[in-house]
């Protein structure tokens, strides 16, 4: 549970996770065999088509909210259950303390339930002077060691076995072998007596079927069975949002949690609960059964349309499992109930500004929750908005509006780029990077070697390519430059001129273009962000061009995926639609536009690795084509974990050095473990992170744009 | 007699491997009864839990017999499964599960349907000794009819409606040995229940 007050206190907190190995160890091995066991399961199944079947169905539920839950109150009660709705967490929680008080109930055992951890219901019941158990052997764990969960489907992730075994040691009062299947006897042994005399067990709900007042909970353990079965009073806590209309809908959820939870192809046991079932003890034969649907922000939630989808999420916690930044972190770090990616959403509309604040600033925005979310929740871009909503609730700060402002203003900013390549003479000691900068700008930045501004940006080098270039083409193509090429690496534009005019494209650079806008846009600068988009989409006459292009993996996402969006209530949307058809990556460009193949090239032996750039792999699809162009120019060499995120990010390797430090470091050690020479990427915000990293190291790799070699290797 | 969709059966053979489900053939119910009494005869005895710390000094291993229950039989599978475990020592059980939350040996029941595609049985069991007896044993044997398998999940669907239409209802689906990986990922079975699913596939 992330509780910094301050930035400060967060970075410290961070530094604590990063120096801890053993979760070091344990999230790097569980990063990779997720997504390998993930690629198994979901190997027969069209798991794409699944996902969207998965959010339409929620989206179309979601406004029926209130018919769902009177439906499924009818129901339920047809069948002898108690069924309650409340709004808040504290009401939540004094329902559940009455109902514990009113049926004489003192010791509680818990199934795992996102939605109790949510309202903390534990400290409330713990208040009222109950005894209160967790179950699910991970809970039970953290529960003994007063932590919160460290991912949502296996909350103790973060601990090794020696911990385990002296956490128990504790509890029992004898020495435990840290021996697993030792640990996992200890664990049967003490929780039975625990499930045999419990007054009440609270459960979750994976699923309410509004047609026939069901619950579903899905567990391996099958403790939730137990939960539900042996103590005379059950209550199970579900959010409003896991109201399904039919059957068929908790099919398709049980279809999809578990594989992409876990990578199982369904959980161990699910139960499914339609009304009070039988309890020999009571009375009246049956159990006492009371299902509290929890608000708690969930219908606030729901109007808000930029936001709304996050209440798709099924709690797989897949988010996390891919997340780099989780990866190093842990739960701990990089949630406050809820875990991931979606744990920094729900924290905002759950928890409340002030326990999201650090938080939501964590995202590198690689993408990679977004590609493997079960409910095809964009949860970037609901990230990106929590920022802007900040900005606007809070204030900006001080740097980001002045980047802002100056990110606005093309004129401005490209006046301040090229004063910056005087005012660091001082610094660059004649080299390509900056060597001295006084510490106070290089604060955390030592891992890497930033680059240098270039003597002439690209747009100064223009009107003289322009003239020894072809008037006619094939394909009219308008270069987008994007400001690190245009400003820091202008050979990179050059080489990639070369290569569409050999080809046959008339290739022209509309000298109005600016910024794409999102670094502004990650700040959360709504305005500057809508401004820069309208400058670019002006300065690219539809008339004049057949395609833009760039080099910039994340310029061409960006502009590609998020312009409409961004102009969406401007009179632009339209401009912006048409503008976003017409961007193309260098490397999809030339590969299946241009049709480069091997014939184009003098192919070398020079051995080649590559790293995927996050916005071109999972932000605009493209794969195979580099690879393809490599192959055909030299000698491709595969690496491990390609399409992890170099740790760049933006602006987020100056937010959080210490974090893309080590996302460098081991992207550096999977790209030189294939023996390489070269690297090539094609974005240069991958090659400013990689270049300067390796220059640290010692240059084993050479790094460079796709656009260089190929031109390199041209025919 | 109903139809055996062949390839479901394949399908639900081939699923039932790696989430550890040891699948037997039985010719009738009978065979399927013998086969896991015997299953629990070959076994050691199972471990008790002490419910609570002031509870008598545990029986040695010994002097217990084991327990054995078949909660969802009809009155006259019950006798036949009664007949056969006769002789073997057992307590053999109908109802009274939660008197032996400390340990039960052996639980079979038979199941009311089955999915191929997760290797799934589907278990009725508004009883709660059913829920207890299937949870409580070290050993769970199900029998399960060839004919009451159904290719995918989907497929199970009208049968689930059937169910919750009745009225209060809890249904289960199991799909292996209780299991966990909570402790550094290293998969574990019967943290709380069976330690073992046995499914004898019958004729027809």
């Amino acid at each position: 549970m992330q509780s910094a007050k301050s930035m400060n206190e967060y970075h410290e907190q961070i530094r604590e996770s990063l120096d801890d190995s053993f979760l070091r160890e344990a999230l790097d091995k569980f990063a990779v065999a997720y997504k390998a066991n993930r690629l198994m399961i979901f190997a027969d199944i069209d798991a794409k088509g699944l996902i969207q079947e998965i959010a339409q169905a929620k989206d179309e539920a979601l406004p029926r909210v209130e018919e769902l839950y009177a439906q499924f109150k009818a129901e339920a009660e047809k069948r002898g259950v108690h069924v309650h709705r409340v709004e808040t967490a504290a009401e939540a929680n004094d329902l559940i303390c009455k109902i514990a008080k009113d049926n004489g109930c003192k010791t509680i055992i818990k199934a795992k339930s996102m939605t109790a951890e949510e309202i903390h219901v534990n400290h409330a019941l713990e208040a009222a002077g109950c005894d209160v158990s967790e179950t699910d052997l991970g809970e039970w764990i953290i529960q003994l060691r007063h932590e919160g969960p460290s991912h949502m489907v296996m909350p103790a992730i973060h601990l090794s076995r020696v911990k385990v075994a002296e956490t128990f040691s504790e509890e029992t009062g004898k020495t435990q072998d840290s021996d697993i299947s030792k640990l996992v006897k200890v664990a049967r042994r003490e929780l039975r007596v625990k499930f045999a005399t419990a007054d009440m067990g609270i459960s979750g709900a994976n699923f309410a079927i509004a047609d026939t007042g069901t619950i579903g909970i899905c567990t391996n353990e099958g403790n939730g069975r137990l939960t539900t079965t042996l103590p005379r009073v059950h209550v199970a806590i579900a959010g409003i949002d896991k109201l399904v209309p039919n059957i068929h809908d908790a099919l398709r959820i049980i279809k999809v949690l578990p594989r992409n939870a876990t990578a199982q192809a369904i959980s161990t046991y699910v139960s499914w609960m339609s009304g009070s079932a039988e309890h020999s003890l009571n009375p009246d034969k049956r159990k006492i059964m009371h299902i509290v649907f929890v608000d708690n922000g969930r219908t606030a939630l729901a109007k808000d349309s930029l936001c709304s989808s996050a209440l798709r999420c099924v709690r797989c916690g897949a988010c996390a499992n891919v997340c780099p930044v989780y990866r190093l972190l842990g739960g701990h770090k990089m949630g406050y109930v809820y875990i991931g990616a979606i744990g920094l959403i729900l924290t905002y509309f759950f928890h409340g500004r002030e326990n999201a604040r650090h938080l939501v600033q964590n995202c590198i925005n690689c993408e990679a929750c977004k590609d493997v979310c079960a409910a095809g929740i964009d949860l970037p871009a609901i990230i990106q908005e929590i920022r802007a909503r900040l900005v606007e609730e809070e204030g900006t700060p001080i740097t980001s509006s002045l980047l802002a402002n100056v990110l606005e203003n093309r004129k401005l900013f490209h006046t301040l780029l090229r004063f910056g390549k005087f005012a660091q003479r001082p610094v660059t000691g004649g080299t390509p990077f900056i060597r001295h900068l006084p510490t106070m700008f290089l604060k955390g930045q030592g891992f890497r070697a930033l680059p240098a501004i270039a003597s002439r940006p690209f747009r100064d080098r223009w009107e003289k390519i322009s003239k020894i270039l072809p008037d006619t083409g094939k394909l009219r193509v308008g270069l987008f430059a994007g400001c690190a090429q245009d400003f820091v690496y202008p050979e990179q534009l050059e080489a990639a001129v070369k290569v569409l005019t050999a080809k046959g494209c008339k290739v022209d650079f509309p000298i109005d273009q600016s910024c794409c806008g999102l670094p502004v846009r990650m700040m959360g600068e709504r305005k500057a962000a809508e401004n820069t988009a309208i400058r670019n989409i002006r300065s690219f006459d539809p008339a004049r061009f057949d395609y833009i292009v760039t080099l910039c993996a994340s310029c061409a996402s960006y502009m590609k995926n998020s312009y409409a969006e961004v102009l969406a209530a401007s009179a632009m949307r339209t401009e912006a639609e048409q503008f976003a058809t017409r961007v193309r990556d260098f490397s999809s460009f030339v590969r299946d536009v241009l049709g480069l193949g091997e014939d184009d090239f003098v192919k070398s032996g020079e051995s080649v690795c590559y790293h995927a750039p996050c916005h071109l792999c999972r932000g605009l699809g493209v794969t195979a084509q580099p690879r393809d162009l490599i192959r055909a120019a030299g000698e491709y060499k595969e690496s491990p974990e390609e399409d992890v995120c170099c740790g760049f990010g933006g602006t987020y390797s100056v937010k959080f050095p210490e974090i893309s430090s080590r996302l460098l470091q081991k992207k550096l050690d999977n790209l030189e473990s294939s023996g390489a020479g070269l690297l090539v990427t094609d974005c240069p915000g991958c090659v400013m992170q990689l270049r300067g990293g390796e220059e640290k190291r010692g240059n084993k790799l050479k790094v460079e744009h796709i656009a260089e070699f190929l031109a390199r290797r041209l025919r | 007699m109903a139809t055996i969709d062949q390839e479901a059966v394949e399908i639900f053979k081939k699923m039932a491997a790696p989430v550890t489900i040891k699948i037997v053939e039985a010719a009738g119910l009978a065979e399927a009864m013998a086969y896991a009494l015997d299953a629990c005869e070959k076994r050691d005895i199972c471990e008790l839990v002490p419910l609570s710390a002031d509870a008598a000094p545990q029986q040695s291993a010994e002097a217990r017999t084991k327990v054995v229950c078949a909660p969802n039989l009809t009155d006259k599978d019950y006798k036949e499964f009664e007949g056969l475990g006769k002789g073997k020592g057992f307590t053999m059980l109908r109802k009274g599960m939660r008197d032996h939350l400390s340990g039960i040996d052996m639980a079979f029941t038979t199941a009311d349907g089955a999915i191929a595609e997760t290797a799934t049985t589907i278990l009725e069991c508004m009883s709660d000794e059913v829920r207890l007896a299937t949870m409580i044993a070290e050993v769970h044997v199900v029998a399960l009819k060839k004919s009451q398998i159904k290719k995918t999940i989907y497929d199970v669907e009208d049968q689930l409606q059937k169910i919750m239409q009745k009225g209060a209802t809890y249904t289960a689906f199991i799909s292996g040995p209780s299991r966990t990986a909570d402790i550094e990922r290293v998969l574990t079975l019967g943290v709380h229940g069976p330690l073992e699913l046995h499914i004898a596939l019958l004729e027809g």
